[in-house]
């Protein structure tokens, strides 16, 4: 059962103001933005705990956890039934936090604590699962463990899950929304959304992305290049030619290879630079290229080390048209 | 000076003369003050409880309404019991005006709101994550106000402690519903204002020594138990 849904609050929608979400059973729309976008307000009004929204059947877990008084197992059995409980304990298990069900609650550290309450979300029985940044206190070393189980007890039930953070996006969710200032500003598959942003709002937001402003000087059909800095850069786009656009495509689809004569493939945009900048950003490797404007690519802390992808290596830079959005400035 | 020692001479002359009628007051306080601090925490307790939780404009009426009632001098609330209870008023006809049943209603009267107050005063103190993720719980009223209370445990002490501290000081109350009659609803407080107004200094003042002390071991009870609540967290 698909829900759409507008989400408005307050009444004047100052904090959120979103036509037409679309949530699809079976499928987890990660809804994404910087801190303070009105994530939060939304999933509280689908959860009912903020009054005004249209409250969905579902269980929902708290972006700060609170763990009452008590053993961590009284904590995660409450509001299950008998049946829940025994489910939200092999998730427990799972979760490795099993062990600590016997102590005080007060005791568990903030990563376990939220695993406590995920477990006792996740055994609920409610069609839709609403999670409020759920790995944001786990390890980096459990986050990837945590996930998986996550995913596992959602049991094919759709789920909303709000995170800033780009890889738990990336991991979590089939969909994405981005929501900046309290707006709906693009929705679609993650991996349409972080390699092809519909603005410069979006890029911004998604992080890692490549935003190039230049001139528009062709159009055929679908398609735009633009000059930049002594690089044509084509792309997906109908700006008349001569006016000024800008080229957005994310990190993620610039693909590198070592020298300046790689790689013959059917990449429209090849580029060739120097590296200038190599920073590690999660489980990734951010690359700055100078290539005449200033590109970044995200490769994989293997391919960094086979390409010896250093500061002041030479390397040819494709990224395919498609992946390429061009738009009026 | 030497007035102020003679004072105390007696005080502990009294004091350790201990009889019989003073042993029949300090009985009558403990009943009392004591039978009223259950009744007020009985009620003010899950009032107060039921108060904080509620979510409306209702919430606000309510608590000004006990913000009120924590503030109603004791003398008022005894006039106001007086009058339902005066031989031809509403609950004349049960004949309990100028007995100890009489009094325990008027500082019941006293201590509800006072614990309601108190109580609602430390779930509101809460985090705003608690009351988010107890919303998120889904359980049902009582099961909500069931956690809610063993969360504020050391609140629901203090509310314990604030509603005897009111009761077993108040005077106003217990003089217009009681009498003071001796041997039947004399009082320490009643005890001490009778003594003062015959000048038996010595004597209000030795009242008020037991006064004290009594007050001190309840109270030191009660902080024991919101220590030993605190070690359990």
């Amino acid at each position: 059962m698909n829900e759409r849904l507008d989400l408005r609050f307050p009444a004047d929608g100052s904090v959120l103001s979103i036509d037409g979400l679309e949530l699809r059973s079976g499928e987890r729309l990660v809804v994404f933005g910087p801190n303070g976008a009105g994530k939060s307000t939304l999933l509280r009004l689908l959860a009912g705990t903020l009054a005004g929204g249209p409250a969905l059947e579902a269980a929902y877990l708290p972006q700060r956890p609170y763990l009452f008084r008590g053993s961590a197992g009284f904590n995660m059995g409450l509001g299950l039934s008998a049946e829940e409980a025994v489910r939200s304990r092999q998730l427990a298990d799972r979760l490795g936090v099993g062990e600590l069900l016997i102590y005080a609650a007060s005791s568990l550290s903030g990563g376990e604590a939220q695993r406590v309450a995920l477990a006792r979300t996740l055994a609920r029985p409610e069609p839709w699962v609403l999670l409020d940044e759920p790995l944001s206190a786990q390890d980096a070393r459990d986050r990837m463990k945590v996930a998986s189980v996550l995913i596992d007890g959602l049991g094919g039930r759709g789920a909303v899950i709000v995170t800033h953070d780009r890889e738990e996006a990336a991991v979590l969710g089939d969909r994405m929304a981005v929501v900046v200032n309290g707006h709906l500003l693009q929705e679609g598959p993650v991996a349409e959304v972080f390699s092809l942003p519909l603005s410069d709002e979006v890029a911004a937001a998604v992080g890692i992305g490549n935003v190039i402003d230049g001139v528009v000087i062709e159009g055929e059909g679908p398609l735009n290049s633009l000059r930049a800095g002594g690089l044509t850069i084509w792309g997906l786009g109908d700006v008349p030619a001569g006016n000024p656009g800008r080229a957005v495509f994310g990190a993620e689809s610039v693909t590198l290879f070592r020298g300046s004569d790689g790689a013959a493939g059917s990449a429209r945009n090849r580029w060739v630079g120097q590296v200038t900048e190599v920073r590690q950003l999660g489980r990734l490797v951010e690359i700055v290229i100078d290539a005449g404007v200033r590109v970044v690519a995200l490769v994989t802390p293997g391919s960094q080390e086979v390409l010896q992808l250093q500061p002041g290596a030479g390397v040819t830079a494709t990224v395919k048209a498609a992946a390429v959005r061009v738009n009026p400035t | 000076m030497d007035f102020l020692v003679e004072v105390l001479g007696d005080a502990l002359e009294a004091l350790f003369g201990f009889g019989s009628e003073l042993r029949q007051v300090l009985g009558l306080t403990l009943v009392v003050s004591l039978l009223a601090t259950v009744f007020g925490v009985v009620v003010g307790v899950p009032l107060g409880t039921w108060v904080a939780l509620r979510r409306t404009r209702v919430r606000t009426a309510w608590l000004v309404a006990v913000n009120i009632g924590m503030g109603v001098p004791p003398v008022l609330a005894g006039l106001a019991l007086l009058l339902v209870l005066w031989d031809t008023g509403p609950l004349g006809g049960l004949g309990l005006l100028f007995t100890p049943a009489a009094m325990v209603a008027a500082q019941t009267m006293l201590a509800i709101p006072i614990a309601a107050g108190v109580t609602a005063g430390a779930i509101k103190g809460l985090p705003p994550a608690a009351s988010e993720q107890l919303a998120a719980l889904a359980l049902s009223g009582w099961e909500r106000g069931r956690v809610m209370l063993v969360e504020v445990w050391p609140g629901v002490v203090a509310a314990v402690a604030a509603a005897f501290g009111r009761v077993v000081s108040e005077v106003g109350a217990v003089l217009v519903v009681g009498g003071n009659i001796v041997g039947e609803t004399r009082v320490l407080t009643t005890a001490i204002v009778q003594e003062t107004r015959q000048a038996n200094f010595g004597d209000a003042l030795a009242l008020g020594l037991l006064l004290i002390i009594l007050a001190a071991a309840v109270n030191g009870f009660l902080t024991w138990m919101q220590l030993r609540s605190g070690r359990h967290e």
